[in-house]
Order: C-alpha cells, then sequence, then structure tokens
C-alpha cells in the first residue's frame, strides 16, 4: 500500500486529493494535512466582503467529505519536509503541527511515498509596513484573502457606508498593498462591488473612491494584460478597464508599490522613482505572496530548504528557472509536470509551485525597486494542474516509478476570469474574460502572445450569472456530490 | 515613408495593440515612418496604431523640430483635472470636451528598452495623453463622459462639428396637434359605433351631422399639421430629408383614416 501525503486542501490540493482517493481506490491511502477546518471558495469571498453572502455560504466542513472520500484528514501545519528521512525514521516524512481543537501545537510526523505540495500562499502582510506582521493582516486595512477577511472587511465598509449615511465624506482605497503583489483581479472586483454597494446604499456621492496597484497600466492583472476578441475587434484589457473605471468615476494610481500603512494613509513609491501619499477612511490592500513557511531536512538533518525552494519560498519544479532578460522569456520556461527539481515523488501544483519569472513585463523604479505584479496560479489553472497531478502521481503509484508523467504547462492553458458586480439576479453585471494561453507565447503568437480566436471578453448580465452558476457548481463539486467528476476544473 | 493616416470611420486596426518586446529594424522603420508622416502632414504627434500598426510607440515633434520618441509608455501620476476642446487627426473636423488631468508623469522606453522617466503639464500633458489613448488601441473616446460621448456620437453621425449646433429635437409642436386629430377620429369611431344602438331615425340623422363636421375640422386640422409641420421641420436642418417623408407619411395615414370612417358611417348610419 502505497502512502500520497497532500499538503493544503486549498483548490489544488483538493483537487489532487479527491481524484487520486478516487483513482486509487481503498489499496492506497490518501492523506490531507491541512491547516484548515473548512474549503473556501474564494472567488465568493468578494460577495462575503459586501455583506451579499454570509461566510457560511462560501466554505464547508472538510472532515465530513473527506470521511466519505476515504481520505485520512489531520487538521495541521506542516512545518517540515524530510524527503530523505531521518537518523530515526527511515521512510520520508513531514513534520506536522495540529491546529486542532484541543490539541493545537502538537507536533507529530506522517510518512510519505509520494508528497504533494500544495499549501498555497502565505498572505506577507508583513512585507510592508503597517500592512499587517507575517500573515496576519494589520489594525489599519481589509483585505478579502479568506473569508475571515471578507466578513471583518464587510464590517468596516458597513461603519463606513453609516458614516457616509450621516454626512461624513469617506475615502475608500482598493487595490495592492505592495510591488509585488498578484490577485489584482480580486481587488478589481472588490473595487466594483464596493461602488455598487454605495450606489444601493445611495451614498454614492459621498464617497472618493480610488484604485491603486502594482500593474504599470490599468488592466495588466499580473498577466501582461491581454486582448480580447468581441465584435470582431481585439480589445486590450487596459481600454476594457480603463472605461470601467472612467464610467463609474474611479480614479487610479498605477505602477505603485505600496511601501507603509498608517492609521489612514498609504505611502507609496512609483515606478518613476516619485514617493507620494494616500489617505483613506477604508482601503481593502491585497498581500503580496509568499511560499509558506515549510523547511526542508536531508537525512544528516542539514537545511536543505535552498535546494528545494526558490528564495520566495514557493518549491523549485520542473520549470526553467534563472533566465533574467525579459526578452529571452519563453513560454517553454514554464513546468508541465510539476514535479520537485530535486525529489522525484514530490510534486507542487498551484500558487505552491515556484514559477519561473513573471508574465509581466519585469520594472523597477530608478530607487531600484522592482514593481512588477507576480504572475497568477490560481483558481481554474489550479485545479486543472490539481488533477493532472493527481494523474501522474496515481500512474506512479500503480504503474510503477517509470510511468509517464501527465503534462500541463500553463502555456498551453486557458484560463476564465469572472469579475461580477452585485449579487442580484438582474441588477448585476460581470466582466466575463477568457485568456489563451495564459503564459503568452511569443513564437507561436507574435505580437501579444496570445491567441486573440481563443481570449474574449463580455460585460453584461450573462457574465453574471455565470458567476452564480460557477459559485454552486464548485461548492457543489467540491463536496464530492453525485456527478461531480463531470464538473470540469 | 510617408503613411496613410487612418481615419474613421475605418478601425486603426482589426488587429491588437502591444508593447514592444525586442527593438528591431522593424520598429526602427515604424519610428522613421512615423516622422516622416508628422512632418507631411504638420502634425503635433503620431501614435503607430494610427497608421494601422500594432506597436505601442508615439513619435512627438518638439518645438524645436527633433523628435521624442516614447516606446511602450506609460502614465502614472496625475494631477488636476482640466477640460478642453480637443481634435485628433483619427476623427478629421471633429471636437470633443475631454476632462484630462493637468500635470502627469510619464514612464517610457527608448530604442535599448531602457526605462526613463519625465513630468509634463499644460498643451503637452493633454497631448501626451491624447497620444497614449491610442496605445493599446484606444481613442479618447473612451475618456469621454456619458453626455459627451452622446454628442460625440451624433458629431460622428453627422461628420462635422457644425451639424450638432442643432440638435434634432425627439418633440414638435405638431404632435400636438396630431393628438388632436386623432381624439377626434377616436370619437368618429365612437359615434360610429353608439349609431347602431340607435331606434329612431331623427338621432339617427343628427348623429350623421355630428360626424360630417368632425370629419371637416379633422381634415381641416390634417391640412394645418401638414403645412403647420413642414415649417417648423425647416428650422432642423439637419433632420429635414427624414421628417418630410415622416410629415406626407403622416398626412396620408390621416386621410385614409378619414375617408374609411366616412364611408363607413355614410352607408351605415344613414
Amino acid at each position: 500500500m502505497a502512502k500520497l501525503v497532500i499538503l493544503g486542501g486549498g483548490v489544488s490540493g483538493h483537487t489532487t486529493a479527491t481524484f487520486a482517493a478516487k483513482w486509487l481506490g481503498s489499496e492506497h491511502e490518501v492523506i490531507v494535512v491541512t491547516p484548515n477546518s473548512q474549503w473556501n471558495w474564494i472567488p465568493s469571498n468578494i460577495w462575503v466582503g459586501v455583506g451579499q453572502m454570509k461566510k457560511e455560504e462560501v466554505t464547508f466542513d472538510l472532515a465530513p467529505v473527506y470521511k466519505k472520500a476515504g481520505i485520512t484528514f489531520i487538521q495541521a501545519k506542516a512545518t517540515e519536509i524530510h524527503p530523505e528521512g531521518s537518523d530515526t525514521i527511515e521512510k520520508a516524512f513531514v513534520t506536522v503541527e495540529s491546529t486542532s481543537s484541543g490539541s493545537e501545537g502538537e507536533v507529530t510526523t506522517v510518512e510519505y511515498d509520494y508528497l504533494v505540495n500544495a499549501t498555497g500562499p502565505k498572505l506577507n502582510f508583513g512585507a510592508t509596513e503597517g500592512l499587517g506582521k507575517g500573515s496576519e493582516l494589520g489594525e489599519h486595512t481589509v483585505s478579502v484573502c479568506t473569508a475571515g477577511h471578507a466578513v471583518h472587511a464587510n464590517d468596516k465598509l458597513k461603519e463606513a457606508i453609516e458614516k457616509m449615511k450621516s454626512g461624513v465624506r469617506q475615502k475608500i482605497l482598493v487595490g495592492t498593498g505592495h510591488g509585488l503583489c498578484t490577485c489584482q483581479g480580486a481587488a478589481f472586483e472588490y473595487i466594483f462591488n464596493v461602488e455598487h454597494e454605495l450606489n444601493k446604499a445611495g451614498v454614492r456621492d459621498m464617497a472618493d473612491i480610488k484604485w491603486i496597484s502594482n500593474e504599470s497600466f490599468l488592466g495588466d492583472f499580473g498577466m501582461g494584460g491581454l486582448h480580447m476578441k468581441s465584435m470582431g475587434f481585439a480589445v486590450s484589457s487596459k481600454i476594457f478597464a480603463e472605461s470601467l473605471f472612467t464610467e463609474r468615476g474611479i480614479p487610479w494610481i498605477v505602477g505603485a508599490h505600496v511601501n507603509k500603512v498608517e492609521e489612514g494613509k498609504v505611502h507609496y513609491e512609483l515606478l518613476d522613482g516619485e514617493m507620494g501619499e494616500e489617505e483613506f477612511d477604508f482601503a481593502m490592500l491585497i498581500p503580496p505572496f509568499t511560499g509558506v513557511d515549510l523547511k526542508a531536512i536531508a537525512k544528516d538533518g542539514s537545511d536543505i530548504s535552498d535546494t528545494m525552494f526558490a528564495p520566495n519560498k514557493f518549491m523549485k519544479v520542473d520549470a526553467k528557472y534563472g533566465v533574467t532578460d525579459y526578452n529571452q522569456w519563453k513560454a517553454s520556461d514554464w513546468p508541465s509536470t510539476y514535479q520537485s527539481s530535486a525529489y522525484k515523488n514530490i510534486f507542487a501544483p498551484g500558487i505552491a509551485f515556484a514559477p519561473p519569472h513573471p508574465i509581466s513585463k519585469p520594472m523597477k523604479s530608478p530607487n531600484g525597486t522592482v514593481i512588477t505584479p507576480a504572475p497568477p496560479r490560481t483558481g481554474m489553472p489550479a485545479g486543472i494542474i490539481g488533477k493532472a497531478v493527481a494523474h501522474s502521481v496515481c500512474d506512479l503509484i500503480t504503474k510503477g516509478e517509470d510511468a509517464e508523467l501527465h503534462k500541463i504547462s500553463m502555456a498551453d492553458m486557458g484560463a476564465a476570469c469572472v469579475a461580477s458586480t452585485g449579487k442580484g439576479i438582474f441588477d448585476g453585471t460581470a466582466a466575463a474574460m477568457t485568456v489563451y494561453p495564459v503564459i503568452p507565447d511569443f513564437d507561436k503568437y507574435p505580437g501579444t502572445g496570445r491567441d486573440t480566436n481563443h481570449t474574449f471578453g463580455e460585460i453584461g448580465l450573462a457574465g453574471h450569472w455565470i458567476k452564480h452558476i460557477l459559485h454552486h457548481m464548485f461548492i457543489y463539486k467540491a463536496k464530492l456530490k453525485p456527478g461531480w467528476t463531470l464538473i470540469p476544473e | 515613408m510617408v503613411k496613410e493616416i487612418i481615419t474613421y470611420p475605418r478601425p486603426p486596426s482589426v488587429e491588437y495593440s502591444t508593447d514592444v518586446r525586442i527593438f528591431t529594424d522593424e520598429i526602427s522603420s515604424l519610428i522613421d515612418d512615423l516622422k516622416d508622416t508628422i512632418n507631411h502632414n504638420s502634425l503635433d504627434a503620431l501614435t503607430a496604431f494610427q497608421i494601422g500598426s500594432m506597436y505601442n510607440v508615439i513619435v512627438i515633434k518638439q518645438e524645436d523640430g527633433t523628435f521624442l520618441e516614447l516606446i511602450n509608455p506609460r502614465m502614472l501620476s496625475t494631477k488636476g483635472r482640466v477640460t478642453t476642446s480637443e481634435s485628433t487627426a483619427y476623427f478629421p473636423g471633429i471636437t470633443a470636451k475631454v476632462t484630462r488631468h493637468e500635470k502627469i508623469s510619464i514612464i517610457y522606453e527608448d530604442r535599448k528598452l531602457q526605462q526613463h522617466s519625465f513630468k509634463a503639464e499644460g498643451a503637452f500633458s493633454i497631448l501626451l495623453q491624447r497620444k497614449i489613448d491610442y496605445t493599446f488601441g484606444s481613442s479618447f473616446l473612451n475618456k469621454l463622459s456619458q453626455e459627451e460621448k452622446v454628442i460625440f456620437e451624433q458629431k460622428l453621425e453627422h461628420g462635422s462639428d457644425i451639424a450638432i449646433s442643432e440638435s434634432c429635437p425627439t418633440t414638435f409642436k405638431r404632435d400636438y396637434i396630431l393628438k388632436i386629430i386623432n381624439f377626434s377620429m377616436i370619437f368618429m369611431v365612437l359615434l360610429f359605433l353608439s349609431s347602431f344602438f340607435i331606434q329612431r331615425a331623427e338621432e339617427g340623422t343628427s348623429l350623421l351631422n355630428y360626424q360630417l363636421y368632425l370629419s371637416f375640422a379633422t381634415l381641416s386640422l390634417s391640412i394645418i399639421y401638414f403645412f403647420y409641420a413642414q415649417y417648423e421641420g425647416r428650422l432642423f436642418t439637419s433632420c429635414t430629408s427624414c421628417q418630410i417623408g415622416n410629415i406626407v407619411g403622416t398626412f396620408v395615414i390621416i386621410c385614409i383614416k378619414l375617408t374609411l370612417i366616412m364611408i363607413l358611417s355614410y352607408f351605415f348610419m344613414s
């Protein structure tokens, strides 16, 4: 009996675990180690952040689902990987620290034959002074990265709305809290939902809403922008985004690295080296991501984290690292098997793998501050990669170590993004975009690097309904209800 | 080489507009073409997109006659707002009121794709913003307010600023006359229907007389409508042609309706 251990129960980890359990059956053991007791459909946190959904609607308990699937569930945080075992334990193992109620802090080991590191990101609030400490959100701003954060964001937003109702003008700032952030799309969706809520509350005229982000142009989204085929024309996401902001009277600051947050004020540096300040009464700033605090220890007890992990703490896989010249970036630099470059029985799908380089053009200010969005690997790509890794691991277990690995590169993968405003069935509007491939391939598609025939976008009610459908469909799938395998990632 | 400047309604490109990744001979030639086209047409500046190229390149002719080459420009910080009347080569002969930033800071790249920045204000700032609109394939159309966009689209329809000095109203005084005519005809139809419920011949005859008086009055109003409507239509030259057709058509329809009512009334009411 082989033992497959999956670290993390997010989109990619949950996908890998559930498919692996289904394909391997009871002959092999699938173990999920995750510090969270609940699964969270993160895209709908936006609606929680404006009070349109409750936390319970976007989360569910993992334990009963894993029990049904025959997966062993350990509620704990992985702290060390011992890929060669240790003096006392022959087999490879991970050291975990319990987060379960009643046994918090208890340290145990979990042996494995195959390990999938799907730990996702550490929300690195501590990277910006005043934004928070470590992975803890600070007191000055809010976030929608977790369901709990979103509930807090909604509470603060409601307070701001009450102040506006009593005649006190409010400054609202939404965007990214560091020069290396990703997930601009989440902030993009949130700012329009906030604007929608203010309109509904009849206080839009009492609010000055502003966007701040590390993108060098509006609509970059960490993907170097995209072009959407619409009505026979290829429209840039820059025009798409600028039109939306202009129509709603929302000014923007781009190319900004927020370097300090204090009560009611952010300090930032721009790509031209200029320093600026922006006051706020309510601010939602996305933190930068790093890999989780996970060490790799060799059999002799030496720290081999540098071998297994990139400096940003994400796991090094089969990507081509070290290509620093933007002009030399190739689609083929990106990984396709997500197998650890150091150990063949370790994989890292989703956000946990170290990307070879950003997708957006790397830029820095004259002061040397790098202000470049990190590449997004969330949502659809994370799910697709998670399933491919499950395929590979299952084949390795059932067919032997020489089994061919399943390949899926983000340079051959499309992604869909639906940014919705409002939650009502008839009063919502969504910007629905698809992009193919996620990683531009300039050799295959000269110019933008993308196939404009498969990259399109629309704004309207239909996209909003898709957002609703996706919410229910993916939660249904994640709960492993009948027919869950038929729903695509 | 002097290139043709693409003008509305032809789309500048059905392809995408994108950043320059590698400075090649093609980009060098493109910059030369932009300079030649600026000189030939005595322009201040041109964006590559305006001559049908996909690349984000702007060339600006400075006061001393030298050219400023901006590759992959981005607008960062902004200060102040100012609304001015702008025109651009893509929409020849048409202006629009566009609200811009008074002061801006720009980052751009040179031929070695090295990043530079500068600040601009006043007319130069507005010119830069207008040109940056074209990068990634846009125009100032996307920067107009909702109201200005409506006006600008009307200007586009007529191809000049002059046509917009008067707009074709959606309601006219003649519509009131039309309303009275319609009410009168409805009343005539009701009189016609009520005649079926009358037994005495004298009452039927008097009803027919009322019907006759009403028909004369309606016809008179229709004739008044026909001439007044044409007079009113001439006050708005921008929409005369469609109005004349509409007026004649409306008059003919009234006459047909009136004739039908009177024929039926003559045979059944008498």
